[in-house]
C-alpha cells in the first residue's frame, strides 16, 4: 500500500511517499508504522483515507490515498 | 449556490500588490456594500533556537482545495456573501510577510465581518497544510496552531 507523509511525520519517517504490506486497517496501519518507526510514538497524528479523515478503525482499500498527517498549523 | 473548486495557493509570499488588484476588481461590483479581509503575517517569534525569520509552508493540497471547497459552500449557506476569495502561500514565506489573505464581501459590513471570521478560523483548524519555522541558526521547529 502507498502511504503519503505529511509535516513533522514525513520527516521523522524520512520519507513523503513511501508503502507498507499487508495493512488491512488503520488500526494494523499504527501498528507496523510504530513497529517500523518507534520515534512516531511521541507524535499525534490522523489518517485519512481518499482525502477525508477516518474516524475509528477503518478498512483500507489497496488502491486507497492514504494519508499520515500531523496537527494542522496552516494560516 | 455551487461554486466550482478553486486553487488557493500561491507559491511564495502573498504581495500586498495582490491585494490591492484584488479590491480593485470588485469595483464593478456594485451591489456590495461592505469587504471583509484578514491578512495572516509572519511573526518574528523568540524559540529556543532563536528568533525565526521565515516559515515554509506545505499542504496536503488535494485534500485542501477539496475541504476548502466544502467550508466555502458552508459559508455561502450561512451568510449572504456576493463572493469570498482564499490565498493561502506554500513555501518560504519571510517574517514581516503574508501568508493568508481571506476576503469576503456582502451588502452589509456584519455578514461579511462574521463569515470572514468563520471562514479564518475554520481554515487555520480544518485545511492539512503545515508551517515549519525556520530559526536565524538554521534549525527548524514545527508550528503549532493555538
Amino acid at each position: 500500500m502507498n502511504l503519503l507523509a505529511f509535516g513533522i511525520i514525513a520527516e521523522k519517517i524520512g520519507a513523503s511517499n513511501f508503502s507498507l504490506e499487508d495493512i488491512k486497517d488503520t488500526d494494523s496501519l499504527k501498528e507496523k508504522l510504530l513497529q517500523q518507526y518507534p520515534t512516531l510514538q511521541e507524535l499525534n497524528y490522523i489518517v485519512s483515507v481518499n482525502c477525508k479523515i477516518a474516524h475509528g478503525n477503518t478498512v483500507l482499500d489497496d488502491l486507497a490515498e492514504v494519508a499520515l498527517l500531523p496537527p494542522f498549523s496552516g494560516g | 449556490m455551487k461554486h466550482s473548486p478553486k486553487n488557493i495557493f500561491v507559491h511564495g509570499a502573498i504581495t500586498p500588490t495582490k491585494i490591492a488588484e484584488s479590491i480593485q476588481h470588485h469595483s464593478a461590483k456594485t451591489d456590495i456594500g461592505a469587504h471583509s479581509i484578514f491578512l495572516g503575517q509572519v511573526r518574528a517569534d523568540e524559540l529556543e533556537g532563536g528568533m525565526v525569520i521565515a516559515i515554509d509552508y506545505t499542504a496536503y493540497e488535494q485534500m485542501a482545495l477539496e475541504k476548502m471547497q466544502e467550508i466555502r459552500e458552508d459559508i455561502f449557506a450561512k451568510y449572504t456573501l456576493t463572493c469570498a476569495h482564499v490565498y493561502h502561500s506554500l513555501g518560504e514565506v519571510k517574517v514581516g510577510e503574508l501568508c493568508l489573505f481571506v476576503f469576503t464581501s456582502s451588502k452589509h459590513r456584519k455578514i461579511a465581518i462574521d463569515a470572514c471570521e468563520e471562514m479564518v478560523e475554520r481554515i487555520k483548524k480544518e485545511l492539512p497544510i503545515w508551517g515549519k519555522e525556520i530559526l536565524e541558526n538554521n534549525s527548524t521547529s514545527w508550528k503549532n496552531n493555538i
